[in-house]
């Protein structure tokens, strides 16, 4: 990883003598000063942001600025057709829309001005983090039953349209969620406030995402490999996409300001990974090692990608044969490589096509249940050891269709407690100064993300 | 719950429920304002809690604004930010009343706990009353010195606030040079963040009267400002990294090593887990190598890793934005992303928007290499479940087909899609066979065999029904049934409700007739016929120029309709790379999600019916203004694949130009200049001709004898040139540097006119006859340079300026326009063009 990107670097000096370079750098000495024109009459960035539900209804408004945005955009946005209204981003006719829904609820911002879409939308994707990780999931009635809490978080993430802290940590420090133990903790102490007191410290510490001085009785730091697989196997039963995209989860319960070090046995497995803002930098470019202060509490220390994967740990062969009006399907479920560890809570789910009127299935192992919107689920579980989970039945067609020409694809569910597929282990993690009573735990789990098996 | 109202003020007639009970509430609060009760800050938060869910759900609370002021003497924390939240919604509507709210929180601002202090303080800058800022200032000032960095950093954003209240009390107390010494000096880092903001924005507004004020914008942009910045950017929280990293991308580096000091200052930030904070950097690394081709390289490659994690880790919204930004990157770098072609495969439960950003990745990486692996994937999409996709997967095989060389294994496939049998699938792919033919005629026999199987009865839509008859008129004789599918066709016209379908039955029937005259002269009879009485314009004029045409010369009449036919070898762009260049420049920006430069849809010309104001809530919106915006776009992602004019003009309901021609033609210039000759010798033999339509009719049965006055008359100029214009040629290469070019166009140049371009000096002649002047020219056949200037008649400053390249065997000309007035360089092209087409006509 160093070598590489040195050596890039180094090769941006001796390239760097371009010729010619003068005259373009004085161009693009234009084109920025109109850009910054552009920018002058804007400057502010979010105008307001809306919560909406699935029926058409406002949950809850915050306008940030002086300029007020009137709440007849939501209705517009309503008034969309679905294709156009789908998109994260929407130019209405008076204002640009960034939407985001998790669990059936819209998270809507406006802007006027120029403003980079990412920004916008990941802000949004941190105000819904923050909301369920506040609220301990997110659906209308959790909403409107806090909304004074909600309106209060967004208060200290954004200020004048630009965000502020989006740190659930920090922001816990500020309002404390409206737990179980705050809410007794009110009626014991009748201090009904689920504000704390005390401001964060962290807002003035040189680690802003963590408090200055928390104190535990005891010591603990857990580390929890978490991956996920994305495949796809296609019509030929070739996998032509195996991918794994991991995180590495911490919670971290420590007194003082610990200093950790986390490395692996294999980092090389690595392809790319994204760091919590409190990752040094160099350790890793130089020895592939994580060195941090940690934020307190639960956090995801880094995300990665794991080069492409040889094997999905199951198969599945699924065939279907139309004629005359009548599909035969059978499906089979096995394990094609064996991950060392039980693979859990394995499922098969897929969409029957429009035009089948209806379908009779079973299986040999596990239940299968259709539902209404012809949405077939296979629970199967674990394979059992005497035989091979098979479906199997027969597709009705609507009158008048010979042969089948949409095909299903089949979404496989799995998990696997206990190890990490892509391989990657990890070594040691270590605290600079050891403080008493130390407990260290480490975890690991991988599950199916995208697996589709098309037919 | 009653609806959201539509206006806050004046809560509609059809809430009755809700006045009452505000009423009550009302009364509610008046009765607990005086009380010291204890427990009586419950009662007030139960209250207070109810209050503000009505005005979350949109009922308008306003009008117990007195109480909740009155209630808001309290110590408890929760109740003062509902009191805040409250107030701070309504202040602006009662003027009066706010000034209560003043004196507790100006109180508040003092309180020892520094969260109520900052807290009081942000409420006071939100109240955003215009005549209470004098109670500002103070608070202000105080805040900016507080020892709580949590104050200090809402005093800053409240300068902003107070600012954008009255730019003049901000100024005179002299707040922006203590932001700037904050900026530079305070520990707390959000802070310094706050600082940055609040000063960009209000310098460059200030930056327009004060000159100050515009050097110190500059200032911002110096080298140890920015490296001040840079230097301690891990400090900074992800939001206002975004904010470092867009003011980095405004800095001019002094020198390469500049250049890589900053990348290397950077290089960590590709990692980061805040993707805002990835495609920032991104921006800020592609922007200043721009002038190091190599280098430029190496950041592609550099980048490439973190951008794809990007879009396969996040969630779907994410993937959207980052997938659009790569795809502006793919088009311009396709080689780097060949290899990772995967990445871009679509998963069953994506959202059809990645699927379909992710199709024009395939379709835009798609080279020698991976062609077949990537035309597999895509034709598992086309039996995908979601039809909207499937047919987004076909025409991307048909893009693929249309920039490879190897096509043969896709005509197999797109073949194969026919045998499917389903109708969206067979309307997408006979649209794809005919722009295939079009490019590769050697395909015909094999396309040919499939296509005629197909019964005309199945398809529904225009475009596909267009496709087939197109090939029926152009490879009749290959298909042994073509003259009777089309006079079936023919006889059906009635029922044939699109004009476009119509269009192509004319020319078919035409094309059909030279081929197998006896056949199909009945059905090109009935066609004609039916063709002039179409109430439809164009429909009406083709049916009429074909029976003029037929009537002067049949021979004519063939070469004008179907020309021997040379292969497509580019369909046209839409759009062009200068455009696309503008977009590059506007990384990291709305312009890339939308392809295309900001100045198309924030400039107020393009914006048409949009407008800022202050009341910018209050203005209806209308659906049709909003399509001024965005719809071009899928539109124009239809349209990236072709084709003549015919088929925009189509999207836009038929009504925009009065082009009569609209048949697939390739050689557009040619047929026009040949249409031109028809209509002007036409009329001049009136005798000859009236002999020959008296046997022209009976062959066809036509009853007509008078001809309507030809429909051919070129439309006025819209701009008045000056006819001696002078420009001296100094005067004209210093604007030819100034000005930015306002218009490309590419046109055509008729046969003759290139015949006369073999003496130069003739166009030069021509054009000045037009009012358009020479100024210099050059080159050698076949490609010619030329540089005129025009100026408006009634305005001698206002010149136009034109580059002018002609390319003699293609017979194409490419014309660059600058303007001194933008808006009108269109009206000039649109002269210079008819000038330049009409040049070689006698």
């Amino acid at each position: 990883m160093k070598a590489q990107s040195e050596e890039l670097f180094v090769c941006f000096h001796v390239n760097g003598e371009a010729s010619g370079r003068r005259s373009n750098l004085t161009i693009r000495a234009e084109k920025r000063e109109r850009e910054r024109e552009r920018e002058s009459s804007t400057g502010h960035r979010c105008f307001s942001v809306y919560f909406s539900s699935p029926i058409p209804e406002v949950m809850l408004e915050k306008q940030l600025t002086g300029h007020r945005v009137d709440r007849s955009i939501c209705a517009w946005f309503w008034d969309q057709a679905d294709s156009f209204k789908s998109f994260p981003v929407i130019a209405s006719p008076t204002h640009y829309l960034f939407q985001i829904v998790r669990d059936g609820i819209t998270f809507l911002a406006c802007t006027q001005v120029e403003m980079p879409p990412l920004m916008a939308i990941e802000f949004l994707c941190r105000v819904a983090d923050v909301l369920s990780d506040y609220l301990g999931g997110l659906n209308e009635d959790l909403v409107k039953d806090n909304f004074i809490i909600v309106y209060e978080l967004l208060d200290e993430m954004i200020d004048n349209g630009f965000p502020l802290t989006t740190e659930p940590n920090i922001l816990r420090e500020m309002i404390a969620p409206p737990n179980l133990v705050s809410k007794m903790l009110s009626v014991v102490t009748g201090n009904a406030s689920n504000v704390s007191d005390t401001l964060p410290s962290g807002t003035g510490s040189c680690v802003p995402w963590r408090p200055t001085d928390p104190k535990y009785s005891s010591n603990e730091v857990y580390v929890d490999l978490v991956e996920e697989m994305d495949a796809i196997v296609n019509r030929d039963g070739e996998l032509v996409k195996c991918e794994i995209y991991g995180q590495v989860q911490m919670s971290s319960q420590l007194a003082g300001f610990p200093d950790l070090t986390l490395s692996f046995a294999n980092p090389s497995v690595l392809e790319d990974m994204r760091f919590h803002p409190c990752v040094r930098f160099r350790p890793w470019e130089s020895h592939q090692i994580l060195s941090f202060v940690p934020p307190d509490g639960q956090f995801k220390l880094m995300s990665y990608r794991v080069k492409k994967l040889k094997n999905t740990p199951l198969y599945v062969k699924p065939q279907i044969t139309s004629d005359s009006g009548a599909c035969r399907v059978s499906v089979l479920v096995g394990i094609r490589s064996d991950p060392g560890k039980t693979i859990e809570s394995i499922t098969l789910s897929f969409q029957l096509p429009h035009c089948v009127s209806s379908a009779d299935l079973s299986s040999n192992h596990g239940t299968v249940t259709i539902l209404s919107n012809k949405t077939c689920t296979w629970t199967i579980g674990r394979i059992p050891s005497d035989k091979t989970p098979c479906l199997s039945g027969t597709l009705a067609l609507e009158t008048g269709l010979e042969r089948l020409h949409v095909y299903p694809t089949f979404k496989v569910g799995f998990k696997i407690m206990g190890i990490a597929l892509s391989g990657l282990r990890i070594e040691k993690l270590d605290l600079k100064t050891i403080p008493p009573r130390l407990y260290k735990g480490f975890r690991a789990q991988t599950r199916a993300g995208e697996f589709d098996v098309r037919l | 719950m009653a609806p959201p109202a539509a206006s806050q003020r004046y809560p509609s007639p059809s809430q009755p429920s809700g006045k009452s009970e505000v009423t009550d509430l009302k009364s509610q609060l008046r009765q607990l304002a005086g009380s010291r009760a204890p427990g009586v800050d419950d009662s007030k938060r139960d209250l207070f809690k109810k209050v503000i869910s009505y005005m979350t759900i949109g009922i308008d609370v306003s009008s117990v604004f007195g109480e909740m002021v009155m209630c808001s003497a309290t110590s408890d924390i929760v109740l003062k930010k509902m009191c805040y939240l409250y107030v701070g919604n309504y202040a602006k509507g009662n003027p009066d009343l706010s000034l209560l709210t003043i004196n507790f929180l100006q109180r508040d601002c003092k309180d020892q706990d520094p969260m109520i202090r900052g807290l009081a303080l942000r409420s006071l800058c939100s109240l955003r009353v215009p005549n209470l800022v004098e109670y500002l200032v103070g608070p202000l000032g105080s805040g900016l010195k507080d020892n709580n960095s949590y104050v200090r950093t809402i005093a800053v954003t409240g300068v902003l606030k107070l600012y954008h209240i009255s730019a003049s009390t901000c100024i005179d107390a002299d707040f922006p040079a203590t932001l700037k010494s904050l900026m530079l000096h305070d520990s707390d880092a959000q802070v310094v963040a706050n600082c940055l903001s609040a000063l960009q924005e209000i310098w460059s507004l200030e930056a327009s009267h004060s000159e100050e004020a515009c050097r110190e914008k500059e200032s911002l942009l110096s080298k140890p400002v920015i490296y001040y910045f840079l230097n301690r950017i891990k400090e900074f929280n992800e939001w206002a990294q975004c904010l470092i990293l867009e003011l980095a991308v405004k800095y001019v580096p002094s020198d390469s090593n500049d250049i890589f000091d900053i990348m290397n200052l950077l290089e960590d930030r590709l990692q980061h887990a805040n993707g805002a904070v990835v495609l920032a950097t991104v921006k800020v690394f592609l922007q200043l190598t721009l002038s190091m081709t190599d280098v430029h390289q190496q950041v592609y490659e550099r980048i490439k890793s973190p951008l794809l994690t990007l879009v396969s880790s996040g969630s779907p919204e994410q993937s959207y934005a980052i997938l659009s930004h790569l795809h502006l990157l793919v088009v311009r770098a396709p080689f780097i992303f060949a290899s990772d072609y995967k990445h871009f495969y679509c998963q069953y439960n994506e959202p059809s928007y990645v699927k379909k950003l992710k199709l024009e990745m395939l379709t835009a990486i798609a080279n020698e290499s991976n062609t077949y692996e990537i035309v597999t994937e895509l034709c598992e999409y086309a039996a995908n479940v979601d039809i909207a996709i499937a047919r987004e997967s076909i025409r991307a095989v048909g893009k693929i087909a249309l920039q490879q060389y190897d096509v043969n294994a896709i005509v197999d496939r797109l073949l194969q899609f026919l045998a499917m049998e389903k109708d969206y699938v067979t309307a997408e792919t006979l649209v794809l066979v005919k722009d295939l033919l079009r490019k590769y005629p050697q395909w015909s026999h094999d396309c040919i065999s499939v296509v005629g199987g197909i019964s005309s009865k199945n398809i529904q839509e225009p475009k596909a029904k267009s496709a087939l008859i197109w090939m029926l008129g152009e490879y009749a004789q290959d298909m042994s049934d073509a003259p009777y599918v089309l006079e079936n066709l023919i006889e059906n016209w009635e029922e044939e409700h699109s004009a476009e379908v119509r269009l192509h039955l004319l020319t078919a029937a035409m094309k059909c007739f030279f081929k197998r005259p006896p056949e199909t002269q009945r059905a090109l009879g009935i066609a004609l016929a039916a063709g002039m009485a179409d109430f439809h314009q164009d429909v009406h004029d083709r049916a009429l120029f074909y029976y003029r045409v037929l009537q002067y010369d049949v021979h004519v009449a063939e070469r004008v309709v179907s020309p021997p036919k040379q292969a497509v070898s580019v369909f046209a762009d839409t759009q062009s790379s200068e455009i696309k260049d503008r977009i590059f420049d506007e990384f990291n920006s709305l312009s890339v999600i939308y392809q295309k430069p900001s100045y198309m849809f924030t400039d107020k010309e393009h914006r048409g019916p949009f407008e800022f104001s202050d009341e910018i809530g209050n203005i209806p919106i209308t659906p049709e203004a909003s399509s001024d915006i965005v719809p071009q776009q899928f539109e124009a992602n239809d349209k990236d694949l072709l084709l003549s004019t015919d088929e925009k003009d189509d999207n836009r309901g038929l009504s925009t130009t009065g082009s009569a021609y609209t048949a697939p033609s390739y050689d557009n210039s040619n047929i026009s200049s040949q249409m031109q000759e028809l209509a002007i010798s036409g009329p001049a033999t009136p005798a000859t001709t009236q002999q020959s339509s008296f046997d022209f009719d009976d062959i066809f049965g036509l009853g007509l004898s008078t001809a309507p006055a030809p429909a051919l008359t070129p439309s006025p100029p819209l701009l008045k040139l000056n006819p001696r214009a002078a420009l001296d040629p100094g005067a004209f290469q210093q604007k030819w540097r100034q000005l930015p070019i306002s218009l490309t166009q590419d046109c055509s140049v008729n046969p003759q006119g290139i015949a006369a371009l073999t003496v130069p000096q003739s166009l030069i002649k021509h054009m000045q006859s037009h009012s358009i002047h020479c100024i210099a020219s050059g080159g050698q056949s076949p490609n010619f340079k030329f540089f005129f200037f025009a100026q408006k008649e009634s305005e001698p400053s206002s010149n136009y300026l034109t580059e002018c390249v002609i390319n003699s065997s293609s017979a194409k000309a490419q014309i660059k326009v600058k303007a001194d007035e933008q808006s009108t360089s269109q009206a000039f092209a649109t002269v210079f063009e008819t000038a330049l087409s009409e040049f070689g006509m006698p």
